[in-house]
């Protein structure tokens, strides 16, 4: 999910912070408290074994993010301090940026991918730039940056390019533009220059900037769209040459859909079948059918064939930018559900054991019965 | 009841530690109260939540008891003594973070011990030091401490 967002496009670096005490970006820089585990700025353990390197880092203002997208821990109007916040349901630990970006050079053989999140605030393309800077001098891990669309231009974009960026991250997150417009724009706090074309335009410079399969749209599962948009959305994006990476919607508490339900796992494991048949095995758009509120039927596959790419687990496997050789880069443990609830996706490949419980959410019987076609 | 500290590790003398699920155990007319020792609470990180069985339950050494539900891990809670569980601290149980502030005010359960023999398999007194050494090794070893 992305972290983003907002403030006019026009952004104004006339209130860059005067104070020398706050410890915000560029000398301090948030984690994720998985990376803050693997690099052992704090104590914890994952429920699973498996090598984790995928390394998140989130700006870190006072006034935070300018956004107030309805679905985000980091909105605007959610209760409470932006430095108490939570974002994907966890705390972010705050570190000095010189200490980390140590720490990770320290460990640069265990890393596969790095990724800093902007969010909307008028400093932080300069501070993404200045932390990309410090990393690049002395860490090689490919580096993506999960950009805030409304503080950049396409020279901003080609400059990130420049220093070192390999990937860019759009955090598109609802996939039609009405749900768009209802979640991230025509908010509470306003939408400091959130808008469906600002998102797109910034999407088609990096396309154009980092090439193909160098760009990737968060697409969210669960915030209020169709399985047709969904799908429809990954057609897009494919034709474009452009990633679209899945994320599970996950509650944030008192955040306006802090009680809007979780998608079934049964919908979400569908979805990333269907993306994984869509990307890696050319599946026609033909193929998938809906019903009349979009919601995904039936696909016209042979049992065999869609159960030979269930056995290999791979689409549903965490979705994320990959590492240095393609492999998975950022796998985001536990990002959108919690330790005791069922893996949304998987932070390493599923074994047999996850595959039993794979298969069951997926009813692929009932999605692949001629009977239910429509 | 002394105490001794082991590289910020706070220990104490009177209580018997099991390595089996990294927790103390205090022992009195019968009763064992079973906590989290301060290194078993750090290596699972921020707690979010336990579930410990109904009071009445029969509970055996090395056997689930509950589960432990932190930022990114879930787990068994392992009782480290058999017998019928007559208590659960549902103090702790509403508020995690008790356990993190005050590791051996607060109790997990109780149990009413059916074998105190197991008591000998516990560690307690001079064989502390070294055994809790022992763990904190295999601990940094896992990379599951911050340094």
């Amino acid at each position: 999910m992305s972290v983003i967002d907002a403030t006019s496009s026009a952004v104004h670096l006339s209130n860059r912070r005067t104070r020398t005490d706050s410890q915000i970006s560029p000398e301090w820089v948030r984690v994720s408290a998985a990376s803050a585990i693997a690099l052992q700025f704090r104590s914890g353990r994952f429920s699973r074994d498996f090598e984790f390197g995928g390394i998140n880092l989130l700006l870190n203002y006072d006034d935070g993010c300018r956004s107030d997208c309805a679905y985000c821990g980091l909105a605007r109007t959610r209760p409470g301090d932006y430095e108490d916040k939570s974002f994907i349901r966890v705390e972010w630990p705050l570190l000095k940026t010189s200490e980390l970006v140590d720490r990770m050079a320290g460990k640069e053989s265990t890393l596969t991918r790095l990724c800093i999140s902007m969010v909307t605030s008028p400093l932080a393309y300069r501070d993404t730039v200045e932390i990309t800077k410090e990393i690049r001098s002395k860490v090689k891990t490919p580096l993506s940056i999960l950009v805030a669309p409304p503080t950049l231009n396409r020279r901003k974009l080609e400059h990130f390019a420049e220093i070192g960026v390999d990937m860019i991250g759009v955090g598109l997150d609802a996939v039609t533009e009405e749900l768009f417009r209802s979640l991230r724009t025509d908010v509470p706090a306003g939408g400091a220059g959130l808008s469906w074309d600002k998102y797109w335009s910034v999407v088609d410079d990096a396309r154009d900037i980092f090439g193909p399969w160098k760009v990737n749209c968060h697409t969210v599962v669960g915030l209020g769209e169709s399985d047709a948009d969904l799908i429809d959305m990954f057609y897009r994006l494919k034709e474009r040459e452009i990633f679209p990476y899945l994320f599970c919607f996950n509650p944030e508490p008192d955040s306006r859909l802090g009680e809007h339900p979780k998608s079934p796992i049964s919908r979400w494991r569908r979805i990333q079948l269907a993306k994984h048949l869509i990307e890696k095995y050319d599946y026609r758009q033909e193929a998938f059918d809906f019903d009349d509120e979009g919601a995904l039927v039936h696909m016209d596959a042979s049992s065999e064939a869609v159960e030979g790419v269930v056995a290999t687990a791979v689409p549903f496997m965490t979705d994320g930018c990959p590492g240095e050789n393609g492999e998975p880069g950022c796998t985001r443990p536990f990002g959108s559900y919690k330790p005791s609830e069922e893996f949304r996706d998987f932070p390493f490949l599923p074994d047999g054991f996850d595959l039993v419980d794979i298969r069951r959410e997926l009813n692929l019987e009932k999605l692949l019965a001629k009977g239910e076609m429509i | 009841m002394g105490s001794l500290k082991i590289e910020g590790y706070e220990l104490r003398s009177g209580l018997y530690y099991d390595s089996l699920g990294d927790m103390w155990v205090a022992v009195s007319d019968g009763v064992a109260k079973v906590g989290y020792d301060p290194l078993g609470l750090e290596i699972n990180g921020t707690l979010a939540q336990l579930g410990i069985a109904k009071v009445g339950t029969t509970v055996i050494r090395g056997e689930t008891v509950g589960s432990l539900e932190a930022e990114k891990f879930v787990g068994p809670i392992v009782s480290p003594l058999s017998g019928t569980l007559v208590e659960v601290n549902e103090a702790v149980l509403g508020d995690v973070s008790l356990m993190h502030q005050d590791p051996y005010g607060a109790w997990v359960f109780a149990v009413a011990m059916s074998n105190t023999s197991e008591l000998d398999e516990l560690v307690t007194g001079d064989a502390l030091e070294e055994s809790f050494a022992e763990r904190l090794t295999a601990y940094r070893l896992k990379g599951v401490l911050a340094r």
